[in-house]
């Protein structure tokens, strides 16, 4: 019989006192406040809780609050837009780099750069690379404009007019409401994507060759691999990483902060920003009407968890 | 048949090296900027690249603002929590590892239970905690929340659980104590563990947001993520200044991702197939 010790408690001292502190008697306040209208100013006691009670007011507030309504909507706009664009990428990024080649190594490493570098970095970087102007995004979409243009005018053609905007001007991306959240898209992909990549990397090494050599002495050809042998055999990672690109992407904050700080017009206001202006950003603090929010967030991804678990039974392939 | 295998692999080689291209070019237009001459930005057409070095814009941005107050501040943040992280997600996970005691199963799950609160719940009670305790703007704030963090317990459980016993086992024989077995014996083994843990946190550190925006509100007490981010518009017309105050905050991520990338990557995979 092996030896165990007993008595973890000078091991578990560190641990359990952060858990208690920081993780479980906050989420039990937080649910608390989600009830109380609390401005922040005087000290948090019973006695305050008690005061400032107003049960499901805060919740019946969201239904009514069109900024709320707002932020919800572009949320889910945004990981609508982001994720499968996000996953869709990665997947072809870690076919492609899944081969063997020399040097294959370093462009995953390419990949993986932005993932390193803070949200705050990537969101201020790409404030000045959206720059409508002299921006290098707008100044390869002019040039493709007018590519596009000379090759109308060569077949004597008067060049349809999105390609003259094209050319002349190009999306106004940041400063412009109809394109703000498309800009924040876009960089969110573009930092995002290495990390995808790498998870399905993994999937994919993890699959046995066998089966892909069986497939091929069964003639099958490379689409029909993908399609018939790798897909499945992916899919536990592919759920995964989806779920973990949507809990990520409802959470978004650091980004929308320093690439619009929520503007122009509201247009790119997001749940997290809109949480922490309420509670911490503009005077007066509404902390109980912010826990609401935190809470309906909480909901919304613990549903989208569940659901997740509920469709992986019916569409992912177990290996036993 | 296998001239066209050859073209579709240089076609997909072409596609994921112009990818990566997409993955550089905003940094090297980063560097770029950061070089330029201040008043040259807006200048049509673009310069790719300035012809005449302007290294000011470096120490113009060690001078706008308290730059190096906020490297300090990022390096203490992501060092302090690195070490914290390691400590203490290193001894409850050698406890679960090698210890058998009542509920500890239960415990575990409830530690493992606590990955799925997003951090957005815990943000507004622990700022007014950090207040109550008059922690507000110091580096305790900044760190000490990280005391207790799941991912650092399942890995170092994991690590521990793989190590042979007999080192330990002839340990208990010599008479040590399970303290002197962990730290003398276990925690050594534990190295690659450690590295991963270890990259994986002062990279999340040095990157952090949310919490150091919330916590710290004066000048001196900022990291770099919050300073930069919160005095953007000090440099409003300054894209130089900004881009050299970047260039030089994505240095130390960089290095280190480059240095222990097997390590990183190592703790991302098992941080999401798992986790």
């Amino acid at each position: 019989m092996r030896a165990y010790f007993r008595f973890p408690i000078l091991f578990l001292l560190p641990s359990l006192a952060g858990f208690l502190a920081f993780n479980l008697g906050p989420i039990l306040v937080s649910f608390l406040l989600s009830f109380v209208s609390y401005d922040g100013l005087e000290p948090l006691t019973l006695k305050t809780l008690r005061e400032h009670w107003v049960g499901l007011a805060n919740y019946h507030r969201l239904l009514e609050d069109p900024s709320f309504h707002r932020a919800f909507w572009n949320t889910f706009l945004y990981v609508g837009v982001a994720v499968p664009l996000e996953i869709l990428l990665a997947l072809l990024l870690a076919l492609g780099l899944n081969r063997p080649w020399r040097g294959v190594r370093i462009l995953r490493t390419l990949y993986l750069l932005p993932t390193v570098t803070s949200v705050v970095a990537v969101g201020l970087l790409w404030r000045w690379v959206l720059n409508p102007t002299v921006g290098p995004v707008n100044l390869f979409l002019r040039y493709l404009g007018q590519q596009l243009e000379g090759l109308w005018h060569r077949f004597g053609a008067e060049a349809p007019s999105w390609v003259v905007w094209l050319a002349r001007e190009g999306p106004g991306w940041l400063a412009d409401p109809g394109w703000a959240l498309w800009g924040v898209i876009l960089a969110s992909v573009w930092a995002g994507v290495g990390l995808r990549m790498l998870i399905f990397l993994a999937g994919l090494q993890n699959i046995n060759r066998e089966y892909l050599e069986a497939a091929s002495l069964d003639g099958a050809s490379s689409f029909q691999r993908f399609l018939y042998v790798v897909l499945p055999l992916l899919s536990p990672t592919l759920f995964l990483n989806t779920l973990l690109a949507m809990i990520g992407g409802f959470q978004v904050f650091g980004l929308v902060y320093t690439m619009t700080g929520g503007g122009p017009l509201d247009s790119t206001n997001v749940l997290m920003l809109y949480l922490y202006r309420k509670a911490f950003g503009t005077f007066p603090f509404e902390m109980g009407y912010a826990s609401a929010i935190a809470w309906v967030l909480f909901l919304l991804l613990f549903t989208l968890t569940y659901l997740q678990w509920v469709l992986r039974r019916r569409w992912v392939l177990e290996e036993a | 048949m296998k001239l066209w295998t050859k073209l579709w692999d240089a076609v997909v080689f072409l596609l994921l090296l112009l990818g990566g291209l997409t993955m550089i070019v905003p940094f090297l237009w980063m560097v770029s900027t950061s070089l330029k001459a201040p008043g040259t930005v807006f200048d049509l057409p673009v310069q790719l690249w300035p012809s005449e070095l302007h290294w000011e814009n470096y120490s113009r941005v060690l001078t706008t603002v308290p730059f190096g107050r906020w490297y300090l501040n990022s390096l203490i943040l992501a060092l302090g929590l690195t070490l914290l992280n390691l400590t203490s997600g290193a001894m409850a996970g050698y406890a679960f590892a090698r210890f058998r005691f009542r509920g500890q199963a239960l415990l575990f799950l409830l530690f493992l239970a606590t990955l799925m609160i997003p951090v957005h719940v815990l943000i507004i009670p622990l700022f007014i905690l950090m207040r109550n305790l008059g922690w507000v703007d110091t580096y305790y704030a900044l760190i000490l929340p990280g005391l207790f963090d799941a991912f650092a317990i399942f890995l170092m459980r994991q690590h521990f659980l793989q190590l042979p016993r007999e080192l330990e086992e002839a340990a208990i024989v010599d008479g040590a104590t399970p303290w002197q077995i962990y730290w003398k014996v276990a925690l050594p083994l534990a190295a690659p563990a450690l590295a991963t843990l270890g990259t994986f946190t002062f990279l999340a550190g040095w990157n952090s947001f949310l919490w150091p925006l919330i916590v710290t509100n004066s000048l001196e007490m900022r990291p770099l993520t919050v300073g930069l981010a919160v005095f953007q518009g000090q440099f409003s017309t300054e894209w130089t200044v900004l881009m050299a105050g970047l260039t030089l905050g994505t240095l130390p991520p960089i290095l280190v991702f480059l240095l222990a990338q097997r390590y990183f990557i190592q703790g991302l995979t098992l941080g999401s197939l798992k986790g």
